[in-house]
């Protein structure tokens, strides 16, 4: 079996998981974060690459750029996937562009992003372009992406 | 833990309906996968499937009385739609899981509304039949509140 490489992206915000301590995760760090997923990486066979940026520009070249390098991704966006502040078309259009081929996408997110609506939830514009979703989950729902993907790479 | 995996309308399709979106296993084939994943960490899975709104209400209340740990919830086609089963899952205290086979964000619009999102704790699509394997795996690393 080769070894397959995964890119993970975190977005604007997610520097500080401080932010979480009101979901019940407040002794999260990125750094923590990021072990975790190397074990279950490890544990898998599989090469990481874990990548955070609070820039937009930066977050979207490392899109495009880091994926050339890997066979499957997984993003959360944070607030970007809900922000009109962003250029969302653009990011999609990145996402579902070529130098992705037909590698697969997971967006995932630590909490229930759906929570905060009342009773009627929005469509999460990033996941459009994904073909994996998964949220509320806290660091795992990074493991269950990391998982899924292994399990997509391995039987294609 | 004591599991409930309840599926929605047009479930016992699978394998047949829709194959290029679904899949070719049927829900025979994943019930069976289910229960046997739910065993390698002791856990009880009780595997059901309606085309009836009413009958996944009663489901979810049954779940309330019998103080089942966990609900996955596949509520297909409802999952746009139902109040009901929306103010079912609110009653329910235990761990819920909103699952879907494919991504509906990635399909028509009128499957980008969902009214079980908001009532569940988290919310897991697009990753195929292997997703409820997967979700079933990961149970014991949650937290979650056993009775």
């Amino acid at each position: 079996m080769n070894n397959n490489k995964l890119l993970i992206i975190n977005g604007p915000g997610l520097s500080d998981l401080s932010n979480f301590n009101d979901y019940g995760y407040e002794h999260l760090t990125l750094e923590k974060l990021q072990k975790k997923c190397l074990e279950t990486c490890k544990s898998l066979g599989m090469e990481l690459d874990f990548f955070q940026t609070d820039d937009q520009a930066t977050l979207t070249k490392k899109i495009v750029e880091g994926i050339k390098e890997c066979d499957a991704l997984i993003i959360n966006p944070v607030g970007y996937s809900h922000e009109s502040t962003f250029d969302l078309d653009a990011y999609a259009s990145n996402i579902k562009s070529d130098t992705l081929k037909n590698k697969p996408v997971i967006e995932v997110h630590i909490t229930n992003i759906f929570h905060d609506n009342v009773g009627i939830s929005e469509p999460v514009i990033v996941s459009k372009s994904g073909v994996g979703f998964i949220c509320g989950l806290g660091v795992h729902s990074y493991e269950l992406a990391i998982r899924s993907i292994h399990e997509k790479l391995n039987h294609n | 833990m004591n599991i409930y995996v309840i599926n929605g309308p047009n479930i016992n399709l699978l394998g047949t309906r829709e194959p290029e979106i679904y899949g070719s296993e049927t829900l025979g084939d994943i019930e069976k996968k289910c229960i046997e994943q739910g065993l390698k960490d002791s856990h009880s899975v009780k595997f059901m499937q309606s085309n009836y709104e009413g009958e996944i209400v009663e489901w979810i209340q049954h779940a309330i009385i019998q103080k089942v740990d966990v609900i996955i919830i596949n509520a297909a086609a409802y999952t746009h739609t139902s109040i009901a089963i929306h103010d079912a899952l609110k009653s329910y205290s235990g761990y819920k899981i909103e699952l879907h086979i494919s991504n509906p964000h990635l399909r028509e619009s009128f499957r980008h509304v969902s009214f079980i999102s908001s009532a569940v704790d988290a919310v897991v699509a697009g990753l195929g039949a292997d997703g409820y394997c997967h979700v079933i795996d990961l149970l014991s690393d949650l937290p979650i509140k056993i009775n």
